[in-house]
């Protein structure tokens, strides 16, 4: 009799003591409870976000099933083939700066008389990028993921540099996108603009129906990254070695 | 007698005591939503199951991407002609340079999290003087890459040209995803160049204020692809 209720006794406990840990798991989600501190707009801008990048990967699925389609008639025909990966490549190209491109978009334009710091293009080429740029340019310097804008002594003072390049003046920046977004993107407020106007920087904004962006002028190579592969697969990764040093 | 009877109070205290907390669980957390069933909390629970929707239905499309993009990957060798193999090795090439494959290499590893000892110490203090802000992100992975860094990844998400990092309220994100601290970031590169340039950058107000940061150097980073979308809609070729 006692060793029967002192096992109820346990299996209640037991029983108790796993819910306790499901409740407190659920509810110290903390992913979640960080999403409950926002507010609401900012909720809604994250909404916005999140429903155009859904939307966008579900473009680069149809293109990729599409592209897997066309590759798995290399046998039968290689010109459709040749059709997709240039499609593909055409892609990379926009990425890596590696072609001019062309298209609407935002022009940024700073006096030589305005006291624009380095750090305040950094904030701006990545507002432009936040704001669904797709191609950026800055003194007709291409923008890609190794750019890096930085300052230099010069007469005394000192300069911005981007990649290496010193600016010229006055400065423009232009990025290709929708260019009502990418204007939003820098007047909300306490963004960009009203950043600068604190600064007493006033750069004037242009929506252009047509810019032209240069492509990179050196082209990026590695002295440390190397492709990975996963150990089981070393063929590929010889296979590999040998398409970078291309 | 005494004994036993001592033993099942034990018992039973255990138990009420676990009732108890549980108890107490339940009313801290439970009303959220139940009770408060006024509008702004229904907006709330809206908005919050939305965003973790999105999020999931996000997550998996970029499983299908990353499928898709390695069995692309695996049909590469399969060229018969000549041109055709041209072709795909450029291919190979421009994916490795614009952060679509895994890279390895050395560089270095920098974790910071948000400063939560001066922020006990200061509870009346300003909180936002505790946490890693957007800025100081984007600050670093300036200084990465003028320090020559050849790949860039926080938290596991891998930067490419159009990497943007950005704030919502006090949430950051990259490539649109949601990272929370600690913050990792890894940069291949020459690893003493870039741990000077971010020593003596802007890790250096961070050290001083307090921060728990740390920099270390290491001989074979690895760091993922880029899992996002690549889609142009108004750009085209000059």
């Amino acid at each position: 009799m006692k060793t029967h209720r002192k096992t109820l006794a346990f299996s209640c406990a037991m029983i108790i003591m796993g819910m306790l840990l499901s409740v407190q798991y659920q509810s110290t989600n903390t992913a979640e409870r960080e999403l409950y501190q926002q507010r609401p707009e900012n909720l809604i801008a994250m909404i916005r976000n999140l429903t155009d990048k859904r939307s966008k990967l579900s473009l680069e699925m149809a293109d990729l099933s599409n592209q897997l389609a066309d590759r798995r008639n290399a046998f039968e025909d290689q010109t459709l083939v040749a059709k997709s990966i240039e499609q593909e490549l055409s892609k990379l190209e926009i990425v890596n700066g590696s072609r001019a491109v062309r298209g609407r978009g935002l022009e940024v334009t700073f006096l030589s008389t305005s006291m624009v710091q380095y750090s305040d293009l950094i904030t701006l080429v990545n507002e432009l990028w936040a704001s669904g740029a797709e191609a950026v340019s800055v003194s007709g310097v291409r923008i890609i993921s190794s750019s890096y804008i930085y300052y230099r002594p010069a007469d005394g003072g000192l300069e911005i540099t981007v990649s290496n390049q010193p600016i010229t003046w006055p400065l423009k920046i232009l990025a290709i996108g929708d260019s009502n977004n990418l204007e939003k993107g820098l007047t909300l407020p306490g963004g960009f603009i009203d950043m600068m106007a604190f600064n007493k920087i006033y750069p004037t904004l242009r929506q252009k129906e047509a810019l032209e962006l240069p492509a990179v002028n050196l082209s990026q190579r590695f002295d440390y990254l190397k492709e990975y592969v996963a150990a089981e697969n070393t063929a590929a990764q010889t296979g590999t070695t040998a398409a970078q040093g291309s | 007698m005494l004994r036993q009877s001592l033993r099942s109070v034990f018992t039973l205290t255990l138990i009420c005591f676990m009732i108890g907390g549980l108890f107490a669980l339940y009313l801290r957390y439970a009303p959220s939503s139940q009770s408060q069933t006024n509008a702004l909390s229904q907006r709330m629970d809206n908005l919050v199951s939305t965003i973790n929707n999105l999020e999931q239905e996000i997550a998996a499309y970029e499983g299908i991407v990353q499928t898709s993009r390695d069995e692309l990957a695996g049909l590469e060798n399969q060229a018969q002609t000549e041109w055709l193999r041209k072709l795909q090795e450029e291919l190979h090439g421009a994916k490795l340079r614009a952060g679509l494959t895994p890279v390895t290499g050395p560089g270095i590893v920098i974790t910071l999290d948000d400063n939560v000892v001066g922020q006990k110490a200061d509870p009346n203090g300003d909180p936002n003087a505790y946490i890693i802000h957007y800025e100081d992100l984007l600050a670093i992975v300036s200084e990465l890459k003028t320090g020559g860094a050849e790949a860039i990844a926080i938290n596991e998400q891998r930067l490419i040209t159009t990497s943007e990092l950005r704030c919502v309220g006090n949430v950051i994100l990259v490539n649109t995803t949601r990272i929370a601290p600690p913050f990792v970031i890894h940069a291949i590169g020459d690893p003493s160049i870039l741990a000077d340039m971010v020593t003596y950058g802007r890790l250096d107000p961070l050290i001083t204020e307090g921060f728990p940061v740390s920099v270390s150097e290491d001989q074979a980073l690895i760091l993922p692809a880029y899992k996002g979308e690549l889609q142009f809609k108004y750009t085209t070729f000059s």
